[in-house]
């Protein structure tokens, strides 16, 4: 017992070194080359580049930590997920949350160049696509939790999420007839995924969305880990279980809704890191898992950021392709493995 | 003082189907009883309203002179726990983490158990034969092997009355006999009430106090020797050229 909780400090201290290495890395690499001197001169106050600056405390370390939250919510969100629906492919994405989130933010956007409402300043903007995410996103949870009794098997989550991105796909293709260039140009950049631009009032906000939902998350670990022993195993703990599915999806919705709302659509990581602490960790206890997810997500996300945004390239690249770059090998290597959570 | 565990007059059934009605039956601390009957007749309904109040329809349950459908559920989890047929299993999950679960209330917020618990867990695995398992992963043990780890979780529970939906039925020979007599020593020697469903007629009348035999509307609380020689098991399972054979307790063609 003993050796193992050592491995398991060694392995944590591992990740978060490695998540520390990638953090620094994230804001020193981008299309402008920053040099590790100019960074220190700036916090030593001895240079005087406003430029630098600029990029740095006004771009780069937002976007990190945008990144940072972004990968411990997706995360911990898929780990939470996966054991409730007993579904190794469950996450936000596939389920079709982040699916619904869109569907909001289209309905919103180009809905609203329809009807002429064009003239909505950029703070109503934002708030309107924060709120019109989120909603689109509790509907889908909503359903999913009128559903969930016919969602268990890989399958027919598979098509519930592949279904409501249909249903996305083909409203937006409708309301692309009728909305402006301009709306259709937001819906589509906010569509790819990005962690730049949030302000910081928008970075506090998802934060506190973040720390909401991290800490419900913590408090689900208990239940989480009787649920690994199936619905009639924990209902015969005496548990109240309905209330403790909800609680679980509260701060799902309340994490992949607020990276959704902010960040866009980002696939695949939710399912891919838990497996990947999984592997990592060898241990199905959540008390080790979701501290691990949260590690792995983080390095994760700030490795997918620094791909899309490498120096030498004039633009910065989706993050949801690079994302879907990762995560889709791990989800067929699960196929492939049957590997059952 | 009454039996432990009565069940007066209940009917079963989800939502306007019923399923059986007139079940009456007792069981005492130490009893090990087996509950018998075709396939369809409601048995697992049975096991889980007495463990829930699932799809009870009318009648009370009585456990330690409480009505159940009257206490919280918290409550009936302490005085009853029910080990469903098919528990599933999770891959990389100790044997002391699997067994720690069952301390739902009496660990912390985080599910870490006290050293009391802790020694529970120990002694239980001790009883059911598997010293030494406790860092194992419970995906790494064999069926047999997984059933004695779920009954080490019910001692763990540590309730009066357990009850084991089919604790056998995917067992071969020697381990149906192992964990049968596992069950009945556990009803012995800590003086539990043990209710399990089976549909292995011999092994029940061997082994058990007490038969629970539904079918065909008709419910039996009686021991083995009692059903025999009034022939309820003939009346329960009526095949055309079977009869029930006292002598070896079991179903043989009617023209030996």
């Amino acid at each position: 017992m003993v050796g193992i909780v050592n491995n398991n400090r060694m392995k944590y201290f591992g990740l978060t070194l490695i998540a520390v290495i990638l953090f620094i890395f994230d804001i020193l690499l981008g299309s402008t080359s920053v040099s590790l001197r100019e960074i220190l001169n700036l916090f030593n106050g001895s240079g005087d580049n406003s430029m630098v600056s600029t990029i740095i405390f006004d771009y780069r370390i937002p976007k990190a930590i945008t990144a940072l939250i972004s990968g411990i919510a997706l995360s911990i969100c898929g780990l939470q997920m996966q054991t409730l629906f007993k579904n190794p492919l469950a996450d936000p994405y596939i389920m079709g949350i982040s699916s619904g989130a869109g569907l909001g933010v289209a309905l919103f956007l180009m809905g609203s160049s329809i009807f002429g409402a064009s003239v909505i300043s950029s703070l109503g903007m934002s708030i309107g696509i924060t709120l019109s995410a989120w909603i689109g996103a509790f509907c889908v949870t909503l359903l999913i939790i009128l559903l969930s009794k016919k969602l268990r098997d890989n399958l027919s989550l598979l098509i519930f999420g592949v279904m409501i991105g249909y249903i996305g796909s083909a409203t937006v293709g409708l309301l692309q007839y009728f909305s402006s260039s301009a709306a259709l140009k937001s819906y589509v950049v906010w569509s790819m995924g990005s962690f730049a631009g949030l302000s910081q009032s928008q970075l506090l906000i998802l934060a506190l969305f973040l720390i909401a939902g991290t800490l419900i998350s913590i408090y689900n670990i208990k239940d989480l880990n009787l649920l690994l022993l199936g619905e009639q195993y924990a209902e015969n703990m005496g548990i109240n279980l309905r209330a403790s599915k909800l609680r679980i999806l509260i701060s799902t919705t309340l994490l992949a809704g607020g990276v959704t709302a902010f960040c866009g659509p980002i696939g695949f990581i939710g399912i891919a890191v838990p497996h990947i602490a999984r592997a990592v960790f060898k241990n199905a206890d959540h008390r080790i898992l979701m501290g691990g997810s949260a590690l792995i997500g983080i390095s994760t996300m700030l490795f997918a950021d620094i791909i899309a945004s490498l120096p030498g390239q004039s633009g910065v690249l989706p993050i949801n392709t690079v994302s879907s770059l990762f995560g889709i090998p791990v989800i067929l290597i699960i196929i492939i493995k049957k590997r059952m959570i | 003082m009454g039996a432990l565990l009565e069940l007066h007059n209940l009917e079963l059934g989800y939502d306007k189907k019923r399923i059986f009605k007139g079940i009456n039956a007792t069981g005492s601390s130490g009893e090990f009883i087996a509950l018998i009957g075709p396939n369809g007749t409601g048995k697992s309904t049975l096991l889980r309203t007495i463990c829930h109040n699932s799809h009870l329809i009318s009648g009370d349950i009585i456990i330690n002179g409480k009505i159940t459908s009257q206490i919280r559920e918290k409550e009936l989890a302490e005085l009853i726990t029910f080990v469903p047929s098919l528990i599933p299993r999770a891959r990389n999950l100790s044997i002391y983490d699997m067994l720690s679960l069952n301390c739902y209330f009496r660990s912390n917020w985080l599910g870490k158990v006290g050293k009391k618990d802790r020694e529970l867990i120990m002694d239980s695995l001790k009883l059911v034969g598997l010293e030494g398992f406790e860092n194992r992963d419970s995906f790494s043990l064999s069926d047999g092997e997984y059933q004695r780890a779920t009954i080490a979780g019910a001692l763990v529970k540590d309730t009066p009355v357990i009850i084991l939906d089919e604790p056998t039925a995917f067992l071969d020979v020697s381990n149906k006999y192992l964990i049968t007599n596992l069950l009945k020593e556990i009803a012995n020697k800590n003086n539990k009430l043990i209710i399990f469903s089976t549909h292995d007629l011999q092994l029940a009348i061997n082994n058990c106090d007490k038969i629970w035999l539904m079918g065909n509307d008709n419910f039996y609380d009686k021991a083995p020797t009692e059903l025999i020689s009034i022939g309820a098991f003939d009346k329960i399972f009526k095949l055309q050229d079977y009869r029930f054979d006292e002598l070896t307790c079991s179903f043989r063609p009617s023209s030996f």
